[in-house]
């Protein structure tokens, strides 16, 4: 047995990333101009982008390589657009950002683009080993990148030693974390006897699950766990609100979107893949239940309170990492299958939520470029200093909040719908989650109130960069288009949870 | 397809975004045109098939306008299809018009109109206003004509933020408050909605193994069976109704969920409150005629002897919180409270008892009908010639003003004329509404009517003691300079009050407009209320 070319060719998106971070970080060197490094960053996203593409249009798919650790299905290649999507998104964001305030843009560059290569990894990966490698190249760029911020913010004296504070703190908790994965794990491979998710699902499906398996209800405890910090979910969300704060703020954009969807993605893929949801009982829907239902109320109670918009930010990503989770409880409810449904809802709503996330924080930085101010209250009156601006930041938000007739609010009735058709204790959870969507609006739309109506601190006009302004005019087409035609996302989304959840022939 | 639907629903979000670019100077200018062609546009929804039948179909009750099934204006396509597992989710792009939309929808393509021309002399950001007040009005038309339950929601959801800013931006003194208090109401019940709209959408699709929500499909097709909420049974109808009636309930407003209402009427600027009560309430209204009554008619039938005391509640406890208002604002908004109570009395008297009684509750239908129509036109006015007022002195306490008759006789006659409509002054359209819902709710529900009937003297007394202490007895020296309203300031009031007054002498075309439509949802609530009593 050795490596064929085909392993090579299911592996070439990753291969094409990796060289690219390699050219980015290797012309950092010789390039004076660093505003080439991110358009080769951006352009170069093209290379992957068409090997994606490529392998896409050809074949049937699922295709696995690697001995079975490489996984290509429909899945892994919706995840793959969104995480160059998210690097696209991210280093148009940024550009002006690193260059005044970080001023090492290779790096910052480089080490996003390894992340981005995890991130695809985790979620093309069906073996538990390459999961966490995957998952630790993923986070390691992170944890460097919260505390990238060497020279403080000019008009924020602190912000350079709370950068450095996000990086450790992010690196401690995300070790931690990576343990208790690694010991979820260990738990599922002692039980199984192997590390490939296809097998331990056969060997789940004849040794049972049920709820006298405690060593098996640890993993899934455990594995969740792991997880559960990388998606922000309450009860593992303390690290967030911190590290939001601290980290350079396209850090935190990258954070907010890179690594909750590549969580969901191998939570989603080792659950379901694995065999877990299917074998599991009652329990196991309960804890997801659980979560859930407290990411969404403390995520959405707590963001209220906020005066720091990062922090809020923070706050608001645990909260919608709490409707994704709503639609993942959809996905666990039924013992002996796992819905498509609530697996395709929880897709779509990861594309929206990336697409809107990326929108909001082009505005805040957008803001804290023209004025170094990070607080909410810096958006006061922002419609007068800039409309376009104001217009703009205020749409993603709505969206964010589910307002229609922004793509935000379609996502949600996709998620709570496909969670509501499963019938039983589903209903009411869903109804807890409209319950949220209300007291989400107190937040949002306090944002809202404070552009249009909050009178400015100064009269003056804030010029937004055209890297910026082209972040958040895309955003904002894209979730105003997407409520439109939303048709292809839906079926594409389809796809990917159908390969997944066919992948045992273990559906209801 | 036509697209006379679509063009109707987004000109003004064209407006809006023209409003946005065109030159300052310009900008009132702009928003007038654009809402003025949607204005005379709308007119076609009811000429079209006027002219289609040669303008002898309504008269000869050959399906006229349409109902809910068959509307007469219909413009959809396919949007979301999403069906994935056992899942099965459809919405359609469906924006449809018959005669309780059509009405509607020309009654808030007038408003709009009005609102801009009323608004002339906002000087504060005009440029936001404009633009908020087209989005707004692209939200409400969108909910008088979406014919799919999910458009119909997503639509009802648009007109918050507008609305919200509108208030925040420009309202009063206490604005901040009631803006919130404004979004939390709505917002909050927009949510439980949801909640029902998914019920009667899986428990149909369940039972029919069709999943649409498309309103023809709906109204065709009834929910059978119990829910199990904690252990207890209860009809799957009925937890609908109230799920979606929750909603429509705030939106009405109907006691004890009208507190929000006073506030934002009170704080919002003039063209703004006179959209709110216009156009707004009536989302409420039609939302529990076209999509509660017709939707879920047996739970809506157990339901009617708590809505007729909830409607009479709200006529009697309406007027009595006008009686002692000293802002005029205030009183003009707890009179919608009021009025609004005829509307859920007339359509809880629709689906109440007796299956003899079919004529009776049409009628008390057609009264409701009329009544938003009616409402609509009445409190604009009355808002408006309370906004002209306020302009000129800059307070709106009753107690302040005095005789000022001698000073404005223009305002004076037309806010007279505003008042005597509230009131119901026969040959106004007042009159008609109320006469319709009284005489025939009494066949269903007597006690209740006998309650309400009562409540026309105490809005008598408010709005005549009102007029009588601001604009008669001897001139209040302070207001001898006041000027009288201006040619442009009467001018959307004389229209209001001409359409007042053609309804109120001939409101023949509008029961022809809204007899197939409502005759339709009467033969729904008798089939399903002759199921329930087998």
């Amino acid at each position: 047995m050795s490596i064929t070319a085909t392993d090579l060719w299911l592996l070439s998106p990753e291969i094409a990333l990796t060289l690219l971070a390699l050219l980015v970080l290797s012309l950092d060197f010789v390039v004076k101009r660093k505003a080439i490094l991110s358009i080769v960053s951006i352009l170069g996203l093209i290379a992957p982008a068409a090997f994606v593409t490529q392998i896409g249009l050809t074949g049937s798919r699922p295709l696995s390589g690697f001995y079975g650790m490489l996984r290509v299905d429909n899945y892994a290649l919706f995840f793959d657009y969104l995480f160059l999507l998210i690097g696209a998104g991210v280093v148009l964001v940024s550009y002006d950002y690193v260059r005044l305030y970080l001023k090492n843009t290779g790096e910052f560059y480089a080490l996003m683009l390894f992340s981005l290569v995890g991130a695809m990894m985790m979620a093309s990966s069906s073996e538990l080993i390459t999961i966490y490698i995957a998952l630790e190249l993923t986070s390691f760029p992170l944890y460097i990148m919260a505390g990238m911020l060497r020279n403080s913010v000019p008009g924020d004296p602190g912000s350079a030693s709370r950068s450095s504070e996000a990086g450790i703190k992010y690196v401690l908790l995300g070790a931690m974390s990576s343990a208790i994965l690694l010991y979820g794990m260990a738990l599922l491979y002692g039980s199984t006897g192997s590390t490939d998710l296809g097998e331990i699902a056969t060997a789940l499906t004849s040794i049972g699950h049920g709820p006298n398996s405690l060593v098996l209800l640890l993993a899934d405890v455990f594995i969740f766990a792991g997880f559960g910090f990388k998606i922000s979910a309450v009860p593992f969300h303390m690290w967030a609100p911190d590290i939001y704060e601290g980290a350079p703020t396209p850090g935190t954009l990258f954070f907010s979107v890179a690594s909750k969807t590549a969580g969901f993605a191998a939570l989603i893929r080792v659950f379901v893949d694995g065999g877990l949801v299917q074998t599991s009982s009652f329990y196991l829907w309960g804890l997801i239940a659980i979560a859930a239902i407290l990411s969404m109320t403390l995520g959405n109670v707590v963001a209220i309170v906020q005066s720091d918009i990062k922090r809020m930010m923070a706050y608001s990503s645990i909260a919608q990492a709490g409707y994704i989770l709503v639609g993942f409880a959809a996905l666990a409810y039924r013992p002996g299958g796992a819905s498509q449904a609530g697996n395709a809802a929880i897709l779509v709503f990861l594309a929206i939520y990336v697409i809107t996330n990326i929108g909001a924080f082009a505005g805040i930085i957008a803001l804290a470029n023209a004025t170094g101010g990070e607080r909410v209250r810096d958006f006061d009156g922002l419609v007068r200093r800039s409309p376009t601006l104001a217009v703009g930041m205020a749409l993603c938000l709505l969206s964010l909040a589910g307002i229609p007739p922004l793509a935000g609010a379609v996502s949600k009735i996709i998620i709570f719908i496909s969670a509501w058709q499963d019938g039983g204790l589903l209903p009411w959870l869903v109804i807890i989650a409209l319950i949220n969507s209300v007291i989400s609006i107190a937040y949002y739309v306090g944002v809202v109130y404070r552009i249009f109506v909050s009178p400015p601190p100064r009269e003056d006009r804030l010029r937004v960069s055209p890297a910026l302004s082209v972040a958040l005019g895309l955003s904002v087409v894209a979730i105003i288009a997407t409520t439109i035609f939303i048709q292809p996302l839906l079926s594409a989304g389809g796809l990917g949870a159908n390969d997944l959840v066919g992948f045992l022939g273990l559906t209801h | 397809m036509s697209w006379l639907l679509t063009i109707l629903v987004f000109l003004p979000t064209v407006g809006a975004l023209a409003v946005m670019v065109a030159p300052q100077g310009v900008v009132k200018w702009v928003a007038a045109v654009f809402t003025g062609v949607t204005f005379l546009l709308s007119f076609w929804l009811y000429i079209g098939p006027l002219v289609h039948m040669g303008f002898l179909g309504p008269l000869n009750n050959t399906g006229g306008f349409g109902t809910v099934m068959s509307p007469a204006w219909m413009d959809a396509s396919p949007w979301i299809h999403f069906t994935v597992g056992s899942l099965q989710l459809n919405i359609d792009y469906r924006l449809g018009a018959d005669g309780l939309s059509i009405f509607m929808l020309i009654l808030n393509a007038m408003l709009s109109f009005l609102a801009v021309i009323g608004s002339w002399h906002i000087d504060k950001r005009p440029r936001e206003y404009m633009a908020l007040l087209l989005i707004l009005e692209t939200g409400v038309m969108g909910v008088f004509c979406a014919f799919d339950l999910y458009l119909f929601w997503l639509f009802w959801e648009v007109e918050l933020i507008p609305m919200f800013l509108l208030i925040a931006i420009w309202g009063g003194r206490r604005r901040e408050y009631a803006a919130w208090k404004f979004v939390l109401y709505t917002i909050f019940g927009s949510a439980f909605m949801l909640g029902g709209i998914f019920l009667i959408y899986f428990m149909l699709g369940g039972q029919t193994g069709i999943y649409s929500a498309s309103f023809a499909f709906l109204a065709s097709h009834q929910v059978a069976g119990n829910l199990l909420v904690g252990g207890a049974a209860i009809s799957a109808q009925l937890a609908i109704f109230l799920l979606l009636y929750l909603g429509f309930a705030i939106k009405i407003p109907m006691v004890p969920f009208h507190t929000w209402l006073p506030d934002a009427h009170t704080e919002a600027p003039t063209a703004v409150s006179v959209l709110l009560a216009g156009i707004l309430l009536k989302m409420g209204a039609y939302g529990l005629i076209r999509i509660c009554i017709d939707f879920a008619p047996a739970g809506a039938h157990l339901f009617a002897l708590p809505l007729a005391i909830l409607g009479a509640v709200n006529i009697l406890y309406g007027a009595g919180c006008s009686l002692v208002q000293q802002d005029m604002k205030r009183l003009i908004a707890y009179s919608s409270v009021s009025h609004m109570g005829f509307v859920i009395l007339g359509v809880a008297a629709a689906v109440g008892p007796g299956a003899t009684n079919a004529a009776f509750k049409e009628a008390a239908l057609t009264g409701a009908a009329i009544q938003m129509f009616s409402h609509g036109a009445i409190t604009g006015m009355l808002f408006f010639c309370v906004g002209v007022l306020y302009e000129k002195a800059h307070i709106r306490d009753i107690d302040v003003f005095g005789g000022l008759q001698a000073r404005m006789p223009r305002l004076t006659w037309i806010y007279t004329f505003a008042a005597m409509a509230s009131l119901g002054l026969p040959g106004l359209s007042g009159f008609v509404a109320e006469y319709l819902i009284y005489t025939s709710v009494y066949a269903i529900y007597p006690a209740q009517t006998i309650v309400a009937a009562s409540a026309m003297i105490i809005t008598a007394g408010y709005l005549l003691w009102m007029i009588k202490r601001s604009f008669y007895g001897p001139l209040n020296p302070h207001w001898s300079g006041i000027a009288d309203a201006s040619i442009l300031e009467m001018a959307p009031l004389v229209m209001l009050g001409v359409v007042v007054l053609i309804v109120g002498i001939y409101p023949g075309w509008l029961v022809d407009l809204l007899r197939p439509s409502l005759h339709q949802i009467i033969q729904n609530v008798n089939g399903s209320v002759a199921g329930l009593h087998r």
